[in-house]
This record gives C-alpha cells, structure tokens and sequence, in this order.
C-alpha cells in the first residue's frame, strides 16, 4: 500500500534506526557542550531550541535529499544558523531548484484552497509544489514526523528511568 | 529524487529555444511520473520525424504532444530519449525495417493502415485486444493530432505529407499491420491515453487504452484539458486514499474539505509533539554519562529493528511473556502499527536500564528474566 507511495520506506525499520542514530548524536554532541545542568530559564529554552532544531535536522538528513520537504528543512535550519552567507555558498544547487520552481507557475500560492495554503505552510517546502506533489510530501512527512516522535518518546522514557 | 535529477538532465537537453515552454509542460508531466510506460516513446519519436537532429526533434515533439497532453514521458525515460537516439535509428530501425520500407514510408504505412482500419480496430478494442488499441491508438493519435493541431511545427510537415501518400498503400497495408503490431507495440505504447481518447471521441468508441490508467468514457468530454483535469484530480484522490491511511482514524471520511483539515490537524498535533518532547529532552537532567548514551543508542536500535538482534544478543534470557510480545510487535511492527508496538519496548527499556544503573545491584525488576550479569554481559 505505501510501499509505492513512499518507496524510501519500505523497510520500515531503516529509517528509525538512522533517525535513532541521528538524533542521539546529536544529543550527544549537545550534552557535551552545554553546561552540566541548564540553570536559567533563557539556557533552558535555548536547549530547548538546540534540541529541536536537531531533531528537525537528524530526521531531515536521514531522508536523505531525495525529498523535497527534507531539502528544504535543512536549508531552512542552515539558513537560520548561519545567515545569508550559506546562501552564496549554495548558488548553484538552489538555482537548480529555483529554476525548477521558477518554470512552474507561481500561483501554486494564489491559488487552491484556504486548507491547501496552511498545508503548504506546514510542510517544509510547501510553496513551490503543486497540490499533488505536496500530498506526496506530506504523507511522508508524516511518517517521518511519526518515527521521530516515538524516538523521542523512547530517549526520554530512557533518561527519565 | 531521481524525477529531479531526470529533470536536471531534461532541463539541459532542452536548452535555448524551448525552455519556458518546456518547463511549464514539464511540471505537470513531473507531476505524473507513473510507471515506465513510456520507454517506447523514444522509439516512437524517430519513426515519426526522420530528423537527423534526433534529440531537438524529439524536443520539439515532446513540446508539441506535452502541450496536449499532460502525462508525457516519465521521468526516468526521459534520459533515455536523448542517449538512445543513435542505437535507436539502427536498432529500432533494423528491428522494424522488415516491415516497412523506409522509416518514412513504413509509418505512412501505419499511419494510413489505422486510418483505413478505424472501424475495424475499434470493434477490436471493445473486445479489449491490446495490441490492436494499442496499435490503432498510435495511429489514431497521429490523425488527431494532424488534422487538429498543424501548428506543431516544421516537422510535423514530413509526417503530414506522409500521411497523404497513405490512401495510395492502403491495399498492402493490412499484412503489414499485423506484422507491425507486435513490433509496434513495445515501441509505441508510449504514446496512448489521451490521443486514443480524442480520437475514440471522434469515432465514438467507448473505450481506450489505459496510459496512466485514464479512461475517456463515452459522452464524457474529451478535450485535452479536460482530460488533464481528470487525470489530476484522479492523482490526488489516489493521494489523498494513502493520505487517509496514513492519518489514523480518517478511515470514515470522506470528502476532500474534511480529509484536508484531518491532515493538517496531525501535522500540527506532530509538529507540537516534536517541540514539546524536545522541551522535555531539555528540561530532564541527564544522569548518566557518555558511555550510557551509546547504550541508549543501542537498545534504542535494538527496540527498532532487530529481533534477531534481540534474541541473539540476550541467550540467557528466558522467552518470558513481555518479551515474546516484544518480539511479536517488533515483526509486526510495520509503520502502520504504532499502538502496539509502542508500550513493550518501554518494559524492556526500564528493566535492561535499571539493572545497569543499579550497578549490579541485584535488585531484578519483578517479572523480568535473567540476572545483572547476564545483562551486563550484553554490552
């Protein structure tokens, strides 16, 4: 049934398992930066913000870039580190995509429904797709948001045991 | 994905002239990437234009088709039309040579056989031959598309003044049509769907060649556009039945208003998960050291996807209930099956996890299998 709808996860288990190994990494990296106990609300949320941006990120870059949404979520988070300049850096790749997205007409936004635009607004990546691609996106966006949540639920239930 | 990297090479071989054009077309054939029907539309390109620039030709008549129809070559044959050019006009060519004269003449044959044999063929896909509608779309799409649309281009011209020769060939032509079927028929599947269903609606045939499983039916309105339209909004309801399963309980839904708000209220609802957990992730204290967090990794691998892994890495472990379960909801543990999966790796996780905590303290967790020894051995 989903197998040909989203081919990347037929083997139900890859994608968790590099999600898992993702995110604890980068956990890993985070507790070894932060000091031993978050004291301050401020240090708390920024923590906070760290750690979600790195599930965002583990869970988009074990998709892999074969996705849309998982291109431009990364993009969106380096762009969100590190300003315009990652911009630059990245011409070439983003002409491509926008090239892509330029020849397509741009009303995808104008057009559609209201609940077609907060859709596109959710997913990542949403604004340039037409509608048929953007339900393709967001089904596997789901199952990804999906695997993540329950890594996160098991990590906690691991630390808080 | 690869439809995008097909793109990038697509967007490189139609360079200069054709970009906007071909573009805007190519969107909506990304859009419909379905299948590998369409590794005979190179095949069928040559036949009809024999142009020595094989590669604008093709361009010019992918344009040309694209503009009517919607669902044009696949992605990934796309690269196939521009490198297959040269072993297509021998091979190809070689392959069919028998049966027409020249590559001019033969497909005048065909275009003229289909044209006498209107009739007949359809009679022969109501009985739903493949070959035959298949062969009679091909033919029927060039009619079409000839006498509807002369504003194709320079090309379309050779074809066209062929198509005038063929009322002198029609005698032959049936023999030959037989043995062009076959031939044909891997070559040219690619060009069916929407052609045959204008032409069926010429000639009042009720049914057509599925080429992405479209069916013109009779009295419905066949124009291009319309055609498109169907095709689109049959994509996205087959998208929004995968969406439907994906999302739980939207099993009774039905209406695209209503699926629509269901899909988004789950994303939003992840998305909250996914920030409030990792509020969570922040806000608990962690006790343990480095050395835990790659046991976390482990165990956390293990719950996932090894249950041979499982089985393999705990030998002193008695089959006891929790973990059967555990292994039974690992196998059935597909996407699809959260729910029951979810709880049982908990009372794995809490067992192996406190019995390393406690240090070997003895202390088994109630219910559970083994000895901290044994546990420890493990890692």
């Amino acid at each position: 049934m989903t197998s040909d709808h989203i081919p990347s996860l037929r083997n139900p288990s890859s994608i968790r398992t590099r999600l898992a190994h993702r995110f604890v990494r980068a956990l890993k990296k985070l507790s070894m930066d932060r000091p031993s106990s978050p004291v301050s609300v401020s240090d708390r949320y920024k923590r906070y913000r760290m750690i979600r941006a790195a599930a965002y990120a583990s869970m988009a870059s074990s998709v892999g870039p074969r996705r849309a949404w998982a291109r431009a979520l990364l993009r969106k988070i380096r762009n969100r580190k590190t300003g315009n300049i990652s911009m630059k850096r990245r011409g070439v790749r983003t002409c491509l995509v926008t090239k892509r997205t330029l020849l397509k007409p741009r009303d995808h936004r104008e057009m559609g429904s209201q609940q077609e635009n907060s859709l596109r607004g959710l997913v990542p990546g949403g604004e340039e797709m037409d509608f048929c691609r953007l339900l393709n996106e967001t089904g596997h966006y789901i199952k990804c948001l999906r695997a993540q949540v329950k890594v996160m639920k098991n990590i906690i239930d691991l630390y808080s045991n | 994905m690869s439809s995008e990297e097909n793109m990038d090479r697509g967007m490189v071989m139609a360079s200069s002239e054709v970009d906007p054009f071909y573009g805007s077309n190519w969107d909506s054939i990304m859009s419909v990437n379905q299948g590998g029907n369409l590794g005979s539309s190179p095949y069928f390109a040559p036949n009809e234009f024999n142009d020595p620039h094989y590669s604008a030709v093709l361009e010019n008549q992918i344009l040309a088709r694209a503009s009517h129809l919607v669902h044009f070559p696949s992605d990934s044959n796309l690269d196939d039309l521009v490198p297959k050019a040269p072993s297509l006009e021998s091979g190809c060519f070689s392959e069919m040579d028998n049966s027409f004269g020249n590559i001019h003449s033969g497909f005048a044959q065909n275009n003229g056989v289909v044209t006498q044999r209107d009739p007949r063929n359809g009679s022969k896909t109501s009985l739903d031959h493949r070959q035959n509608s298949e062969h009679r779309g091909l033919g029927d799409s060039f009619n079409g598309k000839r006498k509807r649309k002369v504003s194709f281009g320079a090309s379309l011209k050779n074809a066209e003044e062929q198509h005038g020769k063929d009322p002198s060939e029609d005698t032959e032509s049936p023999g030959e049509h037989d043995e062009m079927n076959p031939k044909m028929h891997t070559a040219l599947r690619g060009k069916q769907g929407v052609d045959q269903a204008k032409s069926n609606a010429v000639g009042g045939e009720p049914s057509t060649e599925n080429y992405l499983h479209m069916r013109a039916k009779r009295g419905q309105a066949t124009s291009s556009h319309s055609l498109a339209e169907r095709v689109r909004r049959e994509r996205i309801s087959e998208r929004m039945k995968l969406l439907q399963e994906l999302v739980p309980g939207c099993n009774k839904i039905t209406g695209k208003a209503v699926m629509l708000d269901e899909i988004i209220n789950y994303v939003q609802s992840l998305q909250h998960q996914v920030e409030f957990l990792s509020m969570k992730l922040a806000t608990v204290n962690p006790e343990l050291n480095v050395d835990i967090d790659q046991i976390l990794s482990k165990t956390i691998l293990n719950s996932r996807g090894g249950n041979a892994n499982t089985h393999g890495i705990n030998p002193g472990l008695s089959p006891s209930h929790p973990f059967r379960g555990f292994s039974l909801g690992n196998i059935n543990g597909l996407p699809g099956t959260i729910q029951p999966f979810h709880p049982l790796p908990h009372t794995l996780f809490d067992s192996e996890l406190r019995s390393i905590l406690q240090t070997g303290s003895g202390s088994n967790p109630p219910g559970q299998k083994g000895t901290p020894p044994n546990r420890s051995d493990l890692f």
